[in-house]
């Protein structure tokens, strides 16, 4: 197409079209560039390629088969979504889950994000020629799948948290495990910073590509390590803090350029945070019940449905008629491994949720795509793109 | 000053009212008249600012047991960066027969797609949005799949690819360029591209 | 030279079996991946697994250049044509893999904008079942479309083809006859025309010179 720039000379550009099916846009994503040459003139995002349903879904089942679908939101951390969820139809109730556990949610949620952080740091190396880097992240992941294995029964998909509690308890050395694997993280990132640091060609690639400022990323929304890149130190668990994070002594990680580096760079730094903190809690995982008793909103424990008359029948209503959450709406955010994973719940006081929309952290993000990419190369689109980490799932629910 | 003084305020200049529904934090139900001004209240003027518009959702009140009142609601939530914890609600009550709600993606960046899913889902108009189309479903999609009364199994194909060159000519636009001569493949019926459709 | 003469460096066998033992070891898969499977298929690819010990170790991110499509994840109808395009695009032999339930039958999205299975745009070779599979399910398929692979045979359909492009040629000559015959009259008194023109052109030609 032929147009005039806005100093009145005439451009030759020309349409080109990235995705959905791009090795760089994990998942499905889409963009439309005029491009001058090599340099991005303009760009249009299309999204609502894995658009599945989630919210047309969930009305059509119990509170608690809403969980699976969760997991599918934000698949490299999917546990955490688990939580998130079940926080807030607990809050809607005003119940306080047992200790335990509240710190093994903390433990599982910590571990979860470290593996969703290694996933974005491998892929973006991938995706400017690494592939190093990226069997190096991949290890100690690995190592936590096996945790997830043992924990839960699946590697991605986990379900492990249920309204009022957990699906199961910890097994027989799971701290071990953890710790192995917490020993192995620290050995991959100590790698990692040992190929991203002083590496040229990767500097070269992602410093100053893709700045964004402060009030722009929050004009648009963004939420999580992607605006503490851009020096904005927000993020939930300080701020509205949720299962005694207050009291683990670790740091909010805050970059200052708000570019491509400082994003992947804020994500090495939170995996060693949340290192830290998986250490602390791991010296808190004290025995005790992990579920509540109460059997209108959790399921009582299934010897006890063959030893007395309640328990039998608290299985049979919560199985067949599903828990019934108090009328009302509520929205609650947490802070998930790419921002504030939020859910507005609006319930009538049946069996089902009447309705449960999604804040996903990726939308907005991915909605200020255009912003980082115009005037820069289309070569530098790749980086940026692995450095916002938009996750498809979530991003199209 | 807290939420609750704020949410004084609102009743006070824009006739707020408290959305009891809400028994965990501050909803106000304002008129769809005032929301504009309202969210800009929020946003530049108020004792405690909130700078991020963290969501907007679309409701459907159609199966609600006894409900009164419109059809539809579009609640905003808004989120203080400066005074950390502070959350506050806006709602706006929709009729089905106006389904009108000026736009606020003036003041908020992210309100545009935000927007543009609650009128894909919904079907609620917001007077005033720069480029109001649908954001998740497919261009050929005909109703509003999260209205209660869309049935969730009907399918609907897309017989071709969407197409995005028309909004990239937007866009250039919108940075100071200017069209002379189009692209040749802005022609939608053009047999080369429509070669892997779907065909019934 | 005469040491290796005596050595025995000729191998006989079936070009069916040749062909099908190459394709068979070197399936280069093209990933589609749109959702978690996606994710799962990364974990197949590096250390642990490796998916390089059966030959497919280059993910080929274009259609021209790869073999085996395997789509991982959901595919909405929003998604549906550009899938049904990649497969137009890509060259013979090729084969299918549905990763995982979303692909195979829709999963548990039993809703308006998800396809039920892809078995409704693209033939399918093999069916993974999971949410997501693991790596050692995606494996068993491979080998599963390797022994498919193994069992093809490539004279046979190399036969239909050219008997299908025989075929083809034939009616395409027939049909041309056809036509030609029909335009026969017609051609002929264009040609009068034609060179009728002509010779008054070099008539002009030659005047003009002459003035």
């Amino acid at each position: 197409m032929i147009v005039l720039d806005p100093n009145g000379e005439k451009l030759n550009l020309m349409p080109l079209n990235v995705g959905p099916s791009h090795p760089a846009t994990h998942g499905c994503l889409r963009f439309l560039t005029a491009m001058d040459g090599e340099t991005i003139v303009a760009s249009v995002e299309e999204i609502g390629y894995l658009h599945r349903g989630f919210e047309k879904m969930v009305e059509r089942g119990t509170w608690q088969q809403v969980v699976p679908y969760t997991d599918r939101l934000n698949y490299c951390s999917a546990i955490m979504n688990n939580i998130a969820f079940c926080r807030t139809v607990e809050n809607m109730f005003g119940v306080e889950i047992p200790e335990r556990c509240k710190v093994l949610r903390v433990i599982v949620n910590e571990l979860s994000r470290i593996n969703d952080h290694f996933v974005c740091v491998a892929a973006a190396f991938q995706d400017l020629g690494g592939t190093t880097p990226f069997m190096y992240a991949f290890n100690p992941r690995e190592e936590i799948m096996c945790i997830w294995e043992k924990l839960t029964g699946a590697r991605l998909t986990n379900s492990f948290a249920r309204i009022g509690g957990l699906s199961r308890d910890s097994y027989d050395g799971f701290e071990q495990d953890v710790l192995n694997a917490l020993n192995s993280t620290e050995k991959a990132l100590k790698d990692l910073h040992a190929c991203l640091d002083r590496n040229r060609i990767f500097l070269d690639r992602t410093v100053g590509i893709g700045k964004i400022s402060a009030e722009k990323a929050i004009s648009y929304g963004w939420t999580g390590p992607c605006l503490r890149a851009s020096g904005v130190a927000a993020d939930l668990r300080k701020d509205e803090p949720y299962y005694d994070y207050e009291t683990y002594d670790w740091e909010v990680v805050v970059g200052t350029q708000g570019d491509c580096n400082d994003r992947l760079q804020v994500r090495l730094a939170e995996i060693e945070e949340s290192v830290k903190i998986v250490r602390q809690a791991l010296k808190r995982l004290a025995p005790g019940p992990v579920d509540i008793v109460d059997p209108r909103i959790r399921v009582p424990a299934h010897k006890l449905a063959y030893q007395d008359m309640e328990g039998l029948i608290g299985r049979f209503k919560s199985v067949y008629e599903g828990i019934r959450v108090p009328e009302g709406e509520y929205y609650c955010g947490s802070e998930c491994a790419n921002g504030e994973l939020g859910f507005t719940i609006i319930s009538d006081g049946s069996g089902h949720p009447y309705r449960i929309k999604v804040r996903p952290p990726c939308l907005t993000q991915f909605a200020a795509f255009h912003e980082l990419v115009e005037g820069g190369l289309l070569a530098d689109s790749m980086a940026v793109l692995s450095g916002l980490n938009i996750i498809a799932g979530e991003l199209d629910r | 000053m807290t939420v609750e003084e704020i949410f004084a305020a609102l009743e006070e200049m824009f006739g707020a009212k408290r959305e009891m529904q809400d028994k965990w934090g501050v909803t106000a139900v304002v008129p769809a008249t005032y929301l504009h001004n309202a969210v800009q209240y929020l946003k530049d003027e108020a004792g405690i600012k909130f700078e991020m518009l963290v969501d907007i959702a679309g409701v459907d009140y159609l199966t609600y047991p006894n409900h009164e009142g419109p059809r539809f609601a579009v609640s905003y939530a808004f989120k203080s960066l400066s005074a950390p914890g502070s959350r506050i609600r806006l709602k706006v009550l929709v009729s089905e027969d106006s389904l009108k709600v000026p736009t606020v993606s003036d003041l908020y960046a992210n309100a545009n797609w935000y927007e543009r899913e609650v009128f894909d889902q919904f079907g609620i108009v917001f007077t005033g949005h720069p480029d109001l189309r649908r954001l998740l479903n497919h261009v050929e999609f005909v109703g509003h799949p999260l209205r209660k009364d869309y049935p969730a199994q009907k399918r609907q194909w897309l017989s071709t690819n969407d197409y995005l060159l028309p909004e990239l000519e937007k866009r250039l636009e919108e940075l100071g360029y200017k069209v002379v001569q189009r692209s040749k493949e802005v022609e939608t019926n053009d047999n080369e591209f429509l070669e892997g459709s779907i065909k019934e | 030279m005469g040491n290796e003469a005596e050595k025995p460096n000729i191998i006989t066998s079936s070009l069916d079996f040749l062909v099908n033992w190459g394709r068979s070891n070197s399936l280069w898969p093209f990933p589609y991946g749109t959702a978690c499977c996606a994710i799962e298929f990364m974990s197949t690819e590096v250390g642990r697994y490796d998916l390089s010990r059966i030959g497919s170790e280059y993910v080929r991110f274009t259609p021209r250049q790869s073999d085996v499509l395997l789509v991982a994840g959901t595919i909405t109808y929003k998604q549906a044509p550009i899938l049904k395009r990649i497969y137009e695009q890509m060259a013979e032999p090729r084969w299918v893999i549905a990763m995982g339930a979303c692909a195979s039958s829709g999963g548990f999205y039993d809703c308006y904008c998800t396809v039920p299975g892809i078995d409704h745009i693209i033939p399918v070779d093999v069916y993974i079942g999971g949410c997501p599979p693991r790596p050692e399910a995606f494996f068993d398929a491979m080998f599963d479309l390797q022994k498919k692979v193994k069992d093809e045979s490539f004279m046979k359909q190399r036969a239909e083809s050219v008997k299908e492009q025989l075929e083809m040629i034939k009616a395409k000559t027939a049909e041309a006859k056809r036509e030609a015959k029909a335009s026969v009259h017609e051609k002929v008194t264009d040609v009068k025309v034609f060179m009728k023109e002509k010779e008054q052109n070099l008539v002009k030609k030659a005047q003009f010179w002459k003035e």
